[in-house]
This record gives C-alpha cells, structure tokens and sequence, in this order.
C-alpha cells in the first residue's frame, strides 16, 4: 500500500488526480493540499510514498518544498505549461505529467512507479534539484526554522557561509540552516547582485564596505553588518570584474 | 581609431592649414623678423584656435535646412575669429612679446590676410562639425524608427500571445477533465463558459479598440472560469462610476492581462481568499482604471508577469504615445495597477 499527498492549488485539478487514483486500490490517498505551507506539514505528519506536485502553488512553489524535506517522498509533477521545467525534468528523467491530466499518460506514470522501485525516482529528483531548475533568478530563499516553512527575501541576506552539507544563511536578525550546496545557492541567486568570494562564502555585492589586504595573496572583506570575511584569489578577481574595478 | 575619427581629423586638418598659413605668411610679410616672434606668434595662435575650435564645435547646433546651419556655423565661427584675434593680440602684446616692435609692424602687415586665412579654417572646421552632426542625427532617427519597428512587432506578438494565453487554456481543460468524471453537468458548464471565452477572443482579434461595456462582458466570461478553477478562493468586485462609462473607449486586450497578473499574484501571494477589486471611471476625458490585488513582498513573482505590465505599457504608448498611463503602486501588502485611456 502505498501513501499518497495529492499538491495542487486548484481544488478541480486535485479532484481529478482523486478520481484518476481510484483505478489502483495499492494508492491511498491521505491528503490533498492547496499550498506549500500545507503540504509541507503533511508530509512530515503522513510520511507519504508518493506525492503529486504542482509546481505554481501561492506561497513557496513545488521545487522550494522539495528542497525543505529531508526524507523526500516519490514525486510526479503536475504542470500545465512551463518549458524551462519540462526541460529539467527531461534531462533528468523525472516523472511528471502535463495537464490537461489524460487517463492514458496518468496510467502510463503509475506504471512507472509500480515498476520502478520508488526509489529510483527520489534519487532523479534529488539530481535535478542540485541544478538550475528556474528560468532566470530567484530573489529569494526557502528555509525551514524550527519545523516551519521562512521565506528569507535575497535583499535581506547578510552572507551565506558553506557548513559541511549545509549553508548556513545570515540574515540581519538571525541565521538559518539549509541543507544545500552554496555552489546550488549560487546558481540560482543574481549573480549581478551575489558574489562568491570564497569557496566558503557567497555574500551580496551591497553588504560590501571595504576590502582590506590580509596576507600574501589574500584580502578581508569588511561587511557594514560588521562581519569579515576571507576573499580567496578567485574571490577577489570576480569582485573586481562585477564592480568593474 | 574611433577617438582619432571623432575628434582629431576634424581638429587636425584646419589647425595645421591654419598653422603653416600664418607661419608662411609671417616670413613672407616681414623679412627682417626674428624667428622667435613668428614662433611664439604661430604657437599662441594654433593654441588659441584649438581651444576656440572645441568651444566652436560644441555650440553649433543644427537647424532643420542645411543651408541655415551652415550660416549659423559660419556666424559663430565669425565671432570665435574675432575673439581668436583679440586674445591672441592681447596676449602676444602684452604678456609674451612686452609690446615689441617689429612685432606690431609685422602684425599690422598681416592684419587681413590672417584673419580672412582664420576664417577659412574655422569656418571650415563648422561646416565638418555640421555634416558628422546631421549625419549623427541621421543614424539616430534611423535607429529610433528601427526600435520603433520592433517595439511595434513585438507589441503585436504580445497580443497574438495574450489572446491565446496556453496556460490558461491548459488549466482550464484539466479542470474539465476533472469535472467530466466527477460532475458531467457542471464540465457542460464549463466548456460552454470556456468556449464563449474564446469566441469573445476570437471575435474581438480584428478589433484595435471596444469600449467598457464590451470589456467588462468579455472580463466576466474569464472570470467565470478563473472562479470554477479556483473555487471560493477568488472574487473579484467590479465598481463602475457613471452609466456614461459604459460608452468609453479602450483598447482591445488591455484589460484582461492586467486583471490576469492581479489574479496571479493575489492567489499566489496568498493562501487563503482573495479580493480583487476594480474600478472604472470617466474623469476629463480620461477613463481611469484601477485593479488592486492584495500581494505578499516577498513572494516570487509568478513568471511572465513582468513581460505582461512592461508590454501594457509599450502598448499604450505607441498607441497614445505618452510613457505615462500606466502606473503601479506597491504597499507592502497590496499592488495596485492603475491604466488611464485618453477618450
């Protein structure tokens, strides 16, 4: 048996994975979800196997939720049109489905899954999520705080420091935890407005108040909330050409 | 090379004519004069008519005909040889030469010929700064039609997208679909309200321009649809001021993106429900339309919203031509899009 969240904003889209279901008595269906927030408290509570996801939902979308789970379930994604995602997720051999959802195609991904050890499905989507999977930037970050979903605005990030397998992102009035890559940070932030200089920190270029010399070959960099931050080699040379020294 | 193009072969060749004019004609005029007279003389002058020749260039400007721009160059090349003669004079006579002699002989010799040889330089320094001047504009207005082409095209395809607006069309197929095997009369419903949507679309493609009361039935058959998708979630409160408003013009298509992007960004900015509110009203011959959505600052904008707005307003301005109809306000919680059309 295996447990199913239905994750869709609109209720007649969750009504017809419902239906949809109702062919394979090994799904249950424990919950259905309008939102990110939602969802998010669901799975933890429920533990599912598999989870249909919309991908534009109110709040946070389907990718941010995905990189909020720690023991992410099985996904198809459910999307009506959105090429840069479609391209993801064939790159990547993600399961998902197009809407208008047509009984063939939705047989066709159930199959899929019964087949394919679950599983191997965690481990792609887990891939894809390490890279880009938006078109342009985000100018923002999801993290968890204490159990609950924080949208930290990219304005408000003081730096963002690598921490074994997680980043830790300082903010003005606390910093928070992400299990992520700073390079994966990086990719999707403004690199007009991000900057990494060092293989450990990725700071926005308006936090910068002055760089002192430190050493042979290495620079400090002074941030107005008072922090200092080493500028490696590589650092200092992509400092230098985003403000064009 | 460009530096070179743009600023020195126009200064170069009229200086240097210039130079060895004056230098000619001192040796020529009074044998007996030392070189040091002409030297200082030759040098004061090229620098005068350096500095001169740059003021020159700056404050010729162009004239519609090309025939009163060149009189206005050589006017204002006349003056800078008058004044080019009095420095030159004052300085030769008074600070560098201490009012020697043979100089004031040499320079009463040379008096017309050096003025009617400044004059040719400089005035042929202005007629070169009008030409790359006007060519300039050339380009320029060459260039301003180009953008103005393409603006034009894209607005179109911007049209031609709005009308057929796949994600929509998506969305609500998928929730006929759902209604089909849960409630057949209601998916009946839905495909009649879809297809009036689209024969609405259909019929307003040939249209540029309709008037309020064909917009707002057009916006009702969206909205019908944009409610059974999204059930309770969503309302939208229509507030017209005036029966006369009903008349007024506006262009086609204008206000079904703007009320879409409200839509976009109240439901994915929120979870719970949503008021959209809008208002039309007829004031000076203007007809002013407001669309407040509420709206969370730190919520992703859903994409394509900002190509929406920024395409709203391209077209209104090559439809008006006036940069100013469209207007958006932002509070922290509320994004309100005012549109005016001129009646």
């Amino acid at each position: 048996m295996y447990k199913v969240i239905v994750i869709d904003d609109e209720p007649l889209a969750r009504e017809l994975i419902k239906s949809l279901l109702k062919n394979y008595p090994d799904f249950e269906i424990v919950d259905a979800c309008a939102d990110g927030f939602d969802a998010f408290k669901s799975i933890q509570q429920h533990n599912p196997d598999l989870i249909f996801l919309d991908i534009q939902m109110p709040k946070i979308n389907g990718f941010e939720l995905l990189e909020m789970l720690d023991k992410p379930p099985a996904v198809i994604f459910t999307t009506a049109f959105d090429d840069y995602a479609l391209k993801a997720f064939e790159a990547h051999a993600v399961d998902y489905l197009l809407k208008p959802i047509t009984r063939e195609r939705f047989d066709k991904a159930i199959q899929k899954c019964m087949h394919q050890a679950l599983y191997s499905n965690v481990a792609s989507v887990q891939n894809m999520l390490q890279e880009q999977v938006y078109e342009g930037y985000q100018h923002r970050i999801v993290v968890k705080d204490k159990g609950n979903i924080r949208i930290i605005p990219s304005d408000d990030i003081h730096y963002i420091e690598a921490n074994d397998d997680y980043v830790k992102i300082v903010t003005k009035d606390a910093s928070f935890l992400k299990k992520s890559t700073l390079g994966h940070i990086e990719q999707t932030l403004d690199p007009s407005l991000f900057v990494r200089i060092h293989r450990s920190y990725l700071m926005p270029v308006k936090q910068l108040l002055r760089i002192e010399p430190y050493e042979k070959n290495s620079h400090i960099a002074l941030l107005h909330c008072g922090m200092k931050i080493a500028v490696s080699q590589t650092g200092m040379a992509r400092l230098k050409s985003l403000l064009g020294w | 090379m460009d530096f070179i193009n743009k600023h020195i072969r126009f200064l170069l060749l009229p200086l240097l004519l210039f130079g060895t004019s004056l230098l000619v004609l001192g040796v020529h005029a009074a044998e007996h004069l030392d070189v040091r007279i002409i030297t200082i003389d030759v040098v004061t002058n090229l620098c005068l008519a350096a500095i001169l020749s740059r003021l020159l260039a700056w404050r010729i400007r162009l004239y519609p005909t090309k025939v009163l721009s060149i009189l206005h160059a050589n006017f204002l090349a006349f003056f800078a040889v008058i004044i080019l003669f009095g420095l030159s004079e004052f300085l030769l006579n008074h600070i560098l030469l201490k009012k020697d002699l043979s100089y004031q002989v040499y320079i009463d010799q040379t008096k017309y010929i050096r003025f009617l040889s400044s004059w040719l330089s400089l005035g042929w320094l202005a007629h070169t700064t009008v030409l790359v001047k006007r060519q300039a504009d050339f380009k320029r207005d060459i260039e301003l039609h180009q953008n103005a082409t393409i603006s034009l095209r894209e607005a179109e395809l911007f049209r031609l997208r709005q009308q057929l607006q796949p994600h929509f069309l998506y969305n609500s197929l998928n929730s006929i679909n759902a209604l089909i095997l849960i409630d057949a009369e209601r998916a009946q419903e839905m495909v009649g309200r879809l297809s009036d949507f689209l024969r609405l679309s259909v019929r307003r493609e040939t249209q540029e321009q309709t008037n309020v009361l064909d917009e707002l039935t057009y916006i009702e058959s969206y909205l019908c649809i944009e409610s059974l998708r999204f059930g309770d979630r969503l309302n939208v409160v229509i507030d017209k001021a005036g029966d006369d408003v009903d008349a007024a013009a506006l262009p086609a298509f204008i206000l079904q993106p703007i009320l879409e992007n409200a839509i976009k960004f109240g439901l994915y900015g929120n979870v719970g429900k949503v008021l959209i509110k809008i208002q039309i009203q007829l004031k000076d011959q203007l007809l002013h339309i407001t669309i407040e959505n509420p709206f969370d600052s730190t919520v992703q904008t859903p994409r394509g919203t900002g190509f929406g707005l920024e395409g709203i307003r391209r077209r209104l301005q090559l439809l008006y031509a006036r940069a100013d109809l469209l207007e958006i306000q932002k509070t922290e919680n509320t994004f309100t899009t005012i549109i005016q059309i001129p009646q």
